[in-house]
């Protein structure tokens, strides 16, 4: 076979058009939230969709001073911080102690522990719901963090398990014969090698607990409230407003998408899962 | 009273018995090295000399003190790896300095002795390094370093030369031998290599299968070993064994034992054993002639060049006073009745 330098140029062609169309068409519905999220009501139901407007502002004004947004997204950063703070202090221990010293038990631990990220949500929800009701714990933000942070253990565990097993154990039995107890090993030589994996272990659960929606809308819907119960109240008790749903939504996402395209480079490297250096 | 003491120490995996009550009592600032083939246990019994491996039974004494059970950190022991297990993250001076910092030394006390280890090691130009920019030679020596400059009571060596190539090894070697005389400090080294054991050792210990077989000085060990195992093991190419059917029967004695270079090659109709030459290794320095006698092989060593041939009939000869005799149990019969050197 011949591969002339046209044939191979027209293939880069094709292979770019359609990696553009892939993106644009993964990133339209994001692109038509965003330019709906700036439109009238009027102008976000017209048919054929409108690209050409006026933008206003009105429908960010109207979010904040009906639904008081600056509560909602408080309660978003409290939950989400607090419960991936919570999950790395529980998770890295058990991760350390998983990765340097295993028994024959660990990897089936391991399984286990992803194997109720495969459970459905919904089949926890009535006990989770009655033990937080008894507690009287609901539409509490301590029992959305304590949802959060359950929930995201298992990948907190395992994430950071196969972070530390990039560790060789000897530099840390070194710093043992250094005179190290464990804090000073934690300190000195499993943090600074560890960044990596904390962080983007971090990150990652961040924007899970951020874009958590079920338990929120379950568990807390007033007081506790989260963004993606904001998002949830605009469409159904007030009927469809396409346009103030839009900007709700444009602006429940919007930190945690500025905030992850500061630390995608984290995140990638996070999901490989430690396997590419 | 010695300095740093095993007295029945034992170690399981489960159910495997990697270390068998261990006894050792070792000196203030002796060299010791443990040999012994894969899987004997040298790293093991290192490491719970060390403290990263939990001791199973007996008991630890260093200096007086029980620390069967005292984590690693307040053992004051210093280990180079084989890894090297540098801190990737750290300059080679903050490699070198991280016990002192951790120990709470006063910072100038921490430079003036990172500086003077240093420049014992050849690596005062590396100091700001990460280890990532220095060769596997000069890795070696910051883990070196970083040993010396703690000056703990004892330095525990697990096969530090074994990932450089063959003359580095050599002149490192050297080096430790040197590092060890100016310090004086307590070594416990070990190694897979003959010529390091023979070379750095005051006493080796040979182990076997979680075992003691025996402990001596390099020369007793070669002179005397107590079994087959030992006498076997140490020595290259190692000691011949024959049954003792191929000599005159005596007392319990059921294998005779002797080394390459109490052999000589004579004319066909001298000697004691007779065989035919089936291999010539000549080294240049020596030349290893492997003689088959029709019940078994044995290997001649000489220091001057050969004129056999290969498939030449030939006579064996030796000293009977060299022999080593060994009952069923492979044990030495060390005041045996003499043998008769006369070939069966
Ligand atoms: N963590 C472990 N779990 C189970 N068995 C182990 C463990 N570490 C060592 N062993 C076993 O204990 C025995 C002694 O191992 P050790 O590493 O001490 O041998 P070694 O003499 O250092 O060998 P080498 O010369 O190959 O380094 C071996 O049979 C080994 O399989
Ligand atoms: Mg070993």
């Amino acid at each position: 076979m011949q591969s002339s330098p046209n044939s191979s140029s027209g293939k880069l062609i094709i292979r770019t058009v359609a990696a553009w169309l892939v993106a644009l068409i993964l990133f339209f519905p994001l692109l038509f939230l965003a330019v709906t999220a700036f439109k009238t009501e009027g102008q976000a139901i017209a048919v054929p969709s409108l690209w050409v407007f006026t933008p206003t502002l009105e429908n960010f004004v109207e979010v904040q001073a009906r639904s008081n947004y600056l509560h909602f997204a408080w309660n978003s950063v409290v939950t989400s911080v607090v419960s991936t703070v919570l999950g790395l202090l529980i998770a890295a221990p058990a991760a350390y102690s998983m990765a340097f010293s295993p028994t024959k038990r660990t990897k089936d631990i391991l399984m286990w522990m992803l194997s109720t990220k495969m459970m459905p949500a919904v089949g926890a929800l009535v006990p989770i719901y009655v033990i937080a009701q008894t507690a009287g714990l609901l539409d509490t933000k301590f029992a959305l963090i304590v949802v959060f942070t359950m929930s995201n253990l298992p990948i907190m565990v395992w994430m950071l398990y196969s972070h530390f097993k990039d560790i060789p154990h000897e530099i840390l039995e070194a710093s043992r014969m250094d005179g190290a107890n464990l804090w000073d090993e934690f300190r000195h030589v499993l943090l600074p090698l560890g960044m990596g994996g904390l962080a983007s272990t971090g990150l990652l659960c961040l924007v899970l607990a951020w874009n958590e929606a079920f338990w929120a809308l379950n568990l807390g819907s007033a007081k506790a409230g989260t963004l993606a119960t904001l998002v949830a109240s605009y469409s159904s008790p007030e009927g469809l407003f396409w346009a103030k749903l839009s900007a709700a939504s444009l602006m429940a996402i919007a930190p945690i998408i500025v905030f992850g395209w500061f630390s995608q480079k984290q995140l990638v490297q996070g999901l490989t899962f430690g396997a590419v250096k | 009273m010695a300095f740093l003491e095993l007295k029945g120490v034992e170690k399981f995996y489960g159910k495997l018995r990697a270390i068998k009550g261990v006894n050792l009592a070792i000196n203030k600032g002796e060299f010791i090295v443990f040999v012994g083939p894969s899987g004997c246990g040298k790293s093991t019994l290192l490491r719970m000399i060390a403290g990263l491996e939990t001791i199973n039974g007996g008991q630890l004494m260093l200096d007086g003190k029980d620390i069967t059970h005292e984590p690693s950190s307040k053992r004051d022991l210093a280990m180079v790896f084989q890894s090297y297990a540098l801190y990737p993250h750290m300059t080679v001076e903050e490699n070198m300095s991280f016990a002192l910092r951790l120990a709470k030394v006063a910072p100038e006390v921490i430079k003036e002795k990172v500086s003077k280890a240093a420049e014992k090691l050849n690596l005062t130009s590396y100091l700001e390094r990460t280890p990532k920019a220095l060769s596997g030679g000069q890795r070696q020596r910051v883990a070196i370093g970083r040993a010396i400059v703690r000056q703990p009571k004892v330095f525990l060596f697990d096969e530090p030369l074994s990932n450089l190539d063959a003359a580095l090894r050599g002149q490192t070697r050297v080096e430790i031998a040197k590092l060890h005389r100016e310090l004086g400090a307590t070594t416990i080294y070990v190694t897979h290599d003959q010529v390091e054991a023979m070379t750095l050792a005051d006493r080796v210990v040979v182990l076997r299968d979680g075992m003691i077989e025996q402990v001596g000085t390099p020369l007793e060990l070669y002179d005397r070993p107590a079994n087959r195992f030992v006498a076997q093991f140490i020595g290259m190419p190692q000691m011949n064994v024959l049954p003792v059917g191929m000599f005159p029967k005596a007392g319990n004695v059921y294998e005779v034992g002797i080394r390459p270079e109490h052999l000589t090659i004579v004319g066909a109709n001298e000697g004691q054993l007779r065989g035919t030459i089936e291999l010539i290794e000549a080294l240049g320095n020596e030349t290893l002639i492997h003689v088959n006698l029709g019940t078994a092989m044995i290997i001649v060593r000489q220091y001057e060049r050969t004129r056999s041939q290969l498939g030449e009939q030939v006579g064996v000869q030796f000293d009977p006073a060299h022999l080593h005799r060994f009952d069923k149990e492979g044990k030495a019969i060390l005041d045996g009745n003499k043998l008769a050197g006369a070939a069966a």
